[in-house]
Order: C-alpha cells, then sequence, then structure tokens
C-alpha cells in the first residue's frame, strides 16, 4: 500500500515536471489500432504522457499508405503519403506505436517521390521527426524505466521492419528487462519475419500461415505468457494462430506492456 | 534446366509446404548453414569493412564493365585462352557445342554452374551427342533424380539424407547405407572412372580477373579443379557480370564468398586458372575456351537494377530468407531461387514470365542485411512490384482494389463511418471475438488463422469522446 503510495506520488511529481517541460509529441495512431486496437494508441498516449510529453492526436490522419506501397501500387501511395505529411507537416517529433509504420514514412515514402525533389524534401522532414514508441522513449526522452506495473513472463517478437536501421531491437528489450513485474524470456530467431505482410499474407496465405507457425513454434518453446511485438500486424497473424489453437499464450502490443495492464484495454 | 516456370509459385509454394521430405531437408540443412555464417562473420572483425570494400569494387566494375571486360579478354587471349562471346542463351549453346563437336568430345565432366543452367546447357551438348556427367556432389544427386538445382551453392539442399540413400540405392544400385562418408565415396569412385575417360571439363567461374585474365574457381569437393585440370579441353561458361578488376581482389572476394555461403574462412579449393597448360607444365588442360554469357545483362547494365549484377552468387540471402526457408528453391521455377533469384529472374526473363517472384517476399529485410556486397534487394524487389503495376501486370481486382482502399483512406470522415459499420457488423456477426472465416481474397487468411474483429469503435471516436476537441487535438 505505502509502495503503491510512493509510486503515485513519484508519477504526480513526472506528471508536473510533464506540464512544465512538455515536449510536443503528435501521436500517429495508425489505422490498425484505430480500427482494430484503440487500446494500443490509448497505451502509447499513457506512456508518452507520463514521461512528460504533450500529445497533440491529429485526427485527419488515416493510413499511411504502407499495403499499398508494399505491393507497388505507387500511384495510391503517394496521394496517401501526401495526405499523411499534409497532416503531420509543422515541427515536433510524431510518434507511432508500430515500427513498420514509422519505417514506411521514415525510408519508403522517399523511394515514392524519388522524382519529386518538392516531395522528397517534405517526406525526409516529416521522416527525420518520426518515431516507433519504443525508440522514442530510449533515444529521445531516455527513457530507462517505463514505470509499468505489468507483470509477467514475456517473450518479444522483432516486427522485421523495426529492425532496419541500427540496433533496433534493442530500445523494446531495454524497456522490458527495466518493469520490475516483467521476466523477459529471449525467443529463438526472434528476428525471423512471422509472415505477415498484408499484400503477401494475402497472395501466400499458405506460405504465410507456414512462417506464423514457425513463429508460435519459438515463441511456445520459451514458456511464456504474453508475446510482445511492437507491429499489430505480427500480433494480427501470431494471435490468430493462437486464437485458432488455443495456446496459452497471449499476445499483446508493446505499447500495452509499457503502459501497464491498468490501461491496455479500455 | 527444364522451361522455366515461375508463373506456378503460388502452387508450387503450397505443395512444397505440403512435402515432408522437403521440410524436414530445410529445417536441417538451413540452419545450420545460417549458424556456420553467423559465427564465420562474428570471428572476422572487419567483416563489415570488407564488404564495404567488395560493394564499391564491384560497383567500379560496373561502371566501366566493358572495359573490364576488354582487359578480361586481351589478357586470358594473351595467355593462350580462346574466348567467345555469347549475345544470348542459344549462341552459348551453340558456341559450346561447336567446341565440342571441333574437339571430338563425347564426354564430359561439368562443375557446378548456374549459368550453364540459365542457358539450358546441357541439353544442347547431350544433344550433339556429348553426355555430360555432373560432378559436384549436390548437381550429381539433383540429376539422378531428375531433378533441378533447388540452391544456388546446395544444389541438393532440398533433400534428406534418406533420400540419398534410397537415390543411391535404387539407381545406381549400390548397398543402402545412410552414412555420409559412405554415400560420397560412392559418388567420388563413381565419378573417377568418368574424370579419366572425359575429353572435355566444363565448369564455371566465381570470379574473372580482368589484370591477369584468371579464371577463379572455389569449391569444397574439388571436382572443380579436376574438371579443370584433369580433361584434355576445358570449357568455362561465365556471365560477363564475373569479372573483377585485379587478382589482387580476389582474397577480399573469397573471404566474402566462403563466410557468407558456407561460412568457411576459405572454400576447401580455390582455383585460379592463368590460361592452358604451358610448355613444362606438369598438368592443365591442352585448350581452355572460355565462354562470355550476357544473355541480357548488359541491358540490366543501362537501368535502375544494375546493381543486381554485383551478386556474388554466395547464398546467403536464400539460407537467411524466411519465404525460401519454408518453400525451398524449386518453387521459385527457376535456376535463381530466393530473394537475388526473384530480382535476377524477372530482369533476364522479363517481368511478365516471372511476375509472381517479386512479390514472393515479405520484405522483411533479412536478405539486404546478410549480402556481401551489399545489394539493396528489398528494394528492388519493391520498384519490381511498382514496375508490375506501370506496365499492367496485376489484375483489375487488384487495381480496382487498392484505388477503392486509397479512396476510403483519403478522408477521416470516410474511414470513421466505415469503421463504424464494421464495428456494428463485428459485434452482430462475432461480438467482437476474433473472426474464424472470411470470404475471399482473405479466405486463406482465416483457412489457419482468426482474423481480430473490428473495435465495436474506433480510437478516433473514442479520443473525441474522452479528451474532446481541443487545441492540440484537431
Amino acid at each position: 500500500m505505502r509502495e503503491g503510495r510512493v509510486l503515485s506520488y513519484t508519477r504526480s511529481m513526472i506528471r508536473k515536471n510533464a506540464v512544465e517541460n512538455a515536449v510536443p509529441v503528435s501521436l500517429f495512431f495508425t489505422c490498425l489500432a484505430d480500427t482494430f486496437a484503440p487500446g494500443v494508441a490509448f497505451s502509447a498516449v499513457t506512456v508518452l504522457e507520463r514521461f512528460g510529453a504533450r500529445v497533440e492526436v491529429p485526427l485527419s490522419q488515416t493510413c499511411c499508405g504502407q499495403p499499398a506501397a508494399g505491393s507497388g501500387n505507387f500511384r495510391e501511395a503517394r496521394r496517401m503519403a501526401a495526405k499523411l505529411l499534409a497532416v503531420f507537416d509543422g515541427e515536433g517529433y510524431i510518434v507511432s506505436p508500430s515500427g513498420s509504420c514509422a519505417a514506411t514514412v521514415r525510408h519508403v515514402y522517399p523511394v515514392l517521390f524519388r522524382d519529386e525533389p518538392r516531395m522528397l524534401a517534405r517526406a525526409r522532414a516529416v521522416g527525420e521527426r518520426v518515431y516507433e514508441l519504443s525508440r522514442f522513449l530510449v533515444d529521445v526522452l531516455g527513457v530507462t524505466d517505463p514505470g509499468s506495473a505489468f507483470a509477467g513472463k514475456v517473450t518479444y517478437h522483432d516486427s522485421c521492419r523495426l529492425l532496419q536501421g541500427p540496433g533496433a531491437g534493442s530500445a523494446p528489450r531495454a524497456l522490458l528487462r527495466a518493469i520490475p513485474g516483467v521476466e523477459l524470456v529471449e525467443m529463438d530467431e526472434s528476428d525471423r519475419c512471422c509472415g505477415f505482410d498484408a499484400a503477401f499474407a494475402v497472395r501466400h496465405p499458405h506460405v504465410s500461415a507456414a512462417m506464423a507457425e514457425r513463429t508460435l513454434e519459438r515463441i511456445l518453446e520459451t514458456g511464456a505468457q504474453f508475446v510482445a511485438s511492437a507491429d499489430l500486424g505480427c500480433l494480427f497473424t501470431i494471435g490468430g494462430l493462437i486464437s485458432r489453437s488455443g495456446h496459452p499464450v497471449k499476445a499483446v502490443h508493446l505499447a500495452e506492456v509499457l503502459a501497464g495492464p491498468a490501461e491496455a484495454a479500455p | 534446366m527444364t522451361d522455366p516456370r515461375p508463373h506456378a509459385f503460388s502452387r508450387s509454394a503450397e505443395s512444397a509446404l505440403a512435402d515432408p521430405d522437403l521440410q524436414a531437408a530445410l529445417s536441417c540443412a538451413i540452419p545450420r548453414l545460417l549458424e556456420r555464417r553467423r559465427a564465420a562473420v562474428a570471428a572476422d572483425p572487419g567483416f563489415e569493412e570488407a564488404r564495404d570494400a567488395a560493394s564499391r569494387i564491384k560497383a567500379e566494375v560496373l561502371d566501366d564493365l566493358d572495359l573490364h571486360l576488354e582487359r578480361f579478354i586481351a589478357e586470358a587471349g594473351k595467355r593462350g585462352a580462346k574466348i567467345h562471346a555469347a549475345r544470348d542463351g542459344a549462341q552459348a549453346r551453340d558456341i559450346a557445342a561447336g567446341i565440342a563437336r571441333e574437339e571430338g568430345i563425347t564426354l564430359a565432366v561439368k562443375g557446378k554452374s548456374t549459368v550453364a543452367g540459365e542457358i539450358g546447357l546441357n541439353p544442347a551438348l547431350e544433344a550433339a551427342g556429348v553426355s555430360v556427367v555432373e560432378s559436384d556432389l549436390g548437381e550429381y544427386i539433383v540429376r539422378l533424380a531428375g531433378e533441378n538445382p533447388s540452391h544456388i551453392v546446395a544444389s541438393a539442399v532440398h533433400k534428406t539424407r534418406e533420400q540419398v540413400a534410397r537415390l543411391f540405392n535404387v539407381v545406381l544400385g549400390e548397398p543402402y547405407t545412410e552414412e555420409i562418408p559412405a554415400l560420397v565415396g560412392i559418388a567420388r569412385r563413381r565419378l573417377r572412372e568418368k574424370f579419366f575417360a572425359a575429353g572435355m571439363g566444363i565448369t564455371g567461374a566465381n570470379f574473372l580477373c580482368a589484370d591477369t585474365g584468371s579464371v577463379a574457381i572455389v569449391t569444397n569437393g574439388g571436382n572443380g579443379r579436376i574438371a579443370a585440370t584433369l580433361p584434355r579441353v576445358h570449357l568455362v561458361i561465365a556471365s560477363i557480370d564475373k569479372v573483377i578488376p585485379r587478382l589482387a581482389d580476389l582474397p577480399l572476394f573469397l573471404r566474402l564468398l566462403a563466410r557468407s555461403a558456407t561460412g568457411q574462412p576459405l572454400s576447401s579449393y580455390v582455383s585460379v586458372l592463368t590460361g592452358p597448360r604451358r610448355p613444362g607444365d606438369a598438368e592443365g588442360p591442352e585448350k581452355l575456351h572460355i565462354v562470355l554469357v550476357d544473355n541480357g545483362r548488359s541491358a540490366i547494365l543501362q537501368g535502375k537494377y544494375r546493381d543486381i549484377l554485383a551478386c556474388i552468387r554466395c547464398g546467403a540471402c536464400l539460407n537467411v530468407c524466411p519465404v525460401y526457408r519454408s518453400i525451398g528453391g524449386h518453387a521459385y521455377g527457376w535456376v535463381y531461387p530466393g530473394p537475388m533469384g526473384s530480382v535476377l529472374s524477372p530482369l533476364l526473363l522479363g517481368l511478365p514470365d516471372a511476375a509472381p517472384l517479386p512479390d514472393a517476399s515479405t520484405l522483411c529485410g533479412a536478405c539486404a542485411e546478410v549480402c556481401p556486397v551489399r545489394i539493396p534487394l528489398p528494394d528492388m524487389l519493391l520498384a519490381l512490384r511498382s514496375d508490375a503495376r506501370a506496365q499492367g501486370l496485376r489484375t483489375p481486382g487488384e487495381v480496382l482494389g487498392s484505388k477503392l482502399y486509397a479512396g476510403a483512406m483519403a478522408r477521416a470522415g470516410v474511414l470513421e463511418a466505415l469503421q463504424r459499420i464494421a464495428g456494428i457488423v463485428s459485434q452482430l456477426l462475432w461480438r467482437n471475438k476474433a473472426i474464424g472465416w472470411l470470404p475471399w481474397p482473405f479466405s486463406g487468411w482465416t483457412a489457419r488463422r482468426d482474423f481480430p474483429a473490428p473495435a465495436p469503435q474506433p480510437f478516433r471516436r473514442l479520443w473525441k469522446k474522452q479528451r474532446g476537441i481541443g487545441p492540440w487535438n484537431r
């Protein structure tokens, strides 16, 4: 009880600091979290506010265009990219609870606008401001302890797009390890793609499912209660297998673990 | 090599998933190759710098490929090699058959050469009355089974030890054994007779060194060296992208190739062959013919996919690719499987004839991470997908789907309306539990996995309710 009070006092101090030195952050909540898992977006807000961010949520955002871009439908992808660039025009950090959506803006937009210098410059300017949540917490805010009350044995699946860029897998792990109630157990081949890619999963569902099954095997080997990932796509495919097979493991988003169970599902 | 059939990728992949022998072979061999590579790279502190250096040298070659080739041709010619230039596969086949006829060859032993598979060399030589014996163990096994190689380095990686044992037992009539040394011994004994009888040895080339006109061949069985030195005639089939500027660059490439391919510091046999046997030489062929095959490569050189010509055929991108690891190489339908094949095959065959290949990837980026010459394979796969759309190779349904999706996402209001409809439907039909059945084209997903139900209300609506629309929340 006493510990709880200390914790809540610390939190209120953090919040007080937060208002004074608020870092403005625009939440790029992603269409998947928006449509299928609002709790993930709320969790991201919870964690960001816990560490003093002033979270702005531009509600005119829709989708970054990753499914179109990834399947080579560049015309539609460019339209959607232009929209996102307009929505997030300006200054300050843009944070997303998704490694692959952040990577789309950072790495794929410049490809889409290769031949349009003006749009390319805008894409680069916005791309530099976009961060995946855990990397933002660690690299920008310098968070070492996420202050989460989440408890359980957790294994971490690296979403492959998140891996693009040096040391991408280290931020989520550092944060998970710092949670007192979390026991992080590493799965074998945590960075092997689980087979989720919107277009690939539709075109080659059997290959995609086989890849996911391999990932699930590796997860089950750890005996973890939870598998966490920074991408909802991975969690859809892994979670879809889990719910079909009834295995005793739960797919959770990294943001939900970082936020703690109370805020996990509104 | 049979006709290319990458268009059957989807069906072939499905049967590959259902083949227990293939699955057993892949899950035994590939992790071993990966682990060996990982250990070899970890043991080489300068590996990343070596990749940078190799990638720079390859760029230097591709900037002036014609000059480097001219140099190679001149230097190799000076040292007594006969050089033939083949514009395409047909010309290369004619040249090879012509050489065999001229030299009166009836039996040839051959080392592993993927470009020979690309141009269909074996059937052409067989038609010209030459029997061709594969001397690479993997190729030998694959040939016995009447199959094609499924890997650019380990041709028979798709076969289990038991399958090979049965093959040697049934086809060769050897006593059944699953002992690998015994199986290797059988192949060695049978090949030895052929090596002594063959009038011609055929090999590929791992590298062509421009400044000395040398052909570098690496093998682990030593068969490449025997094929290159024992028979009277040595025929080298090499694609034009194999050239490197200097013999002095060779150690760098050998280091990268061996570590990336098999996790060895160096391949067991490295042969650097410069010209045929000179007077006084103890060994070597009397004649050395080198066929340089273009077959579409100078066209690739002019375009945005130029860097695929830097590929040194180590196979690391195959081994690490989660798609290749799931289905093996045959599903890709031609001699070049995996990520490098999914880029190269459409460029060599034409995108319409290999359209499914660039889509045979989740763009996870694992291939780019291991490529020893840093070819941006995922970027190229993505660009090829964009070409497919631009060339009208997508189905009207898919194009329409993409347009509808972009239309729905153009306005947040439209998206929210759709989300609310989806939320209501989901509550009515599935009570917000995981969805177990979806109609085509999503039926494939729900065949083996559930799909998450849309939330009753989307985040954007919940957020508006919770926080209102303040100055921060436009």
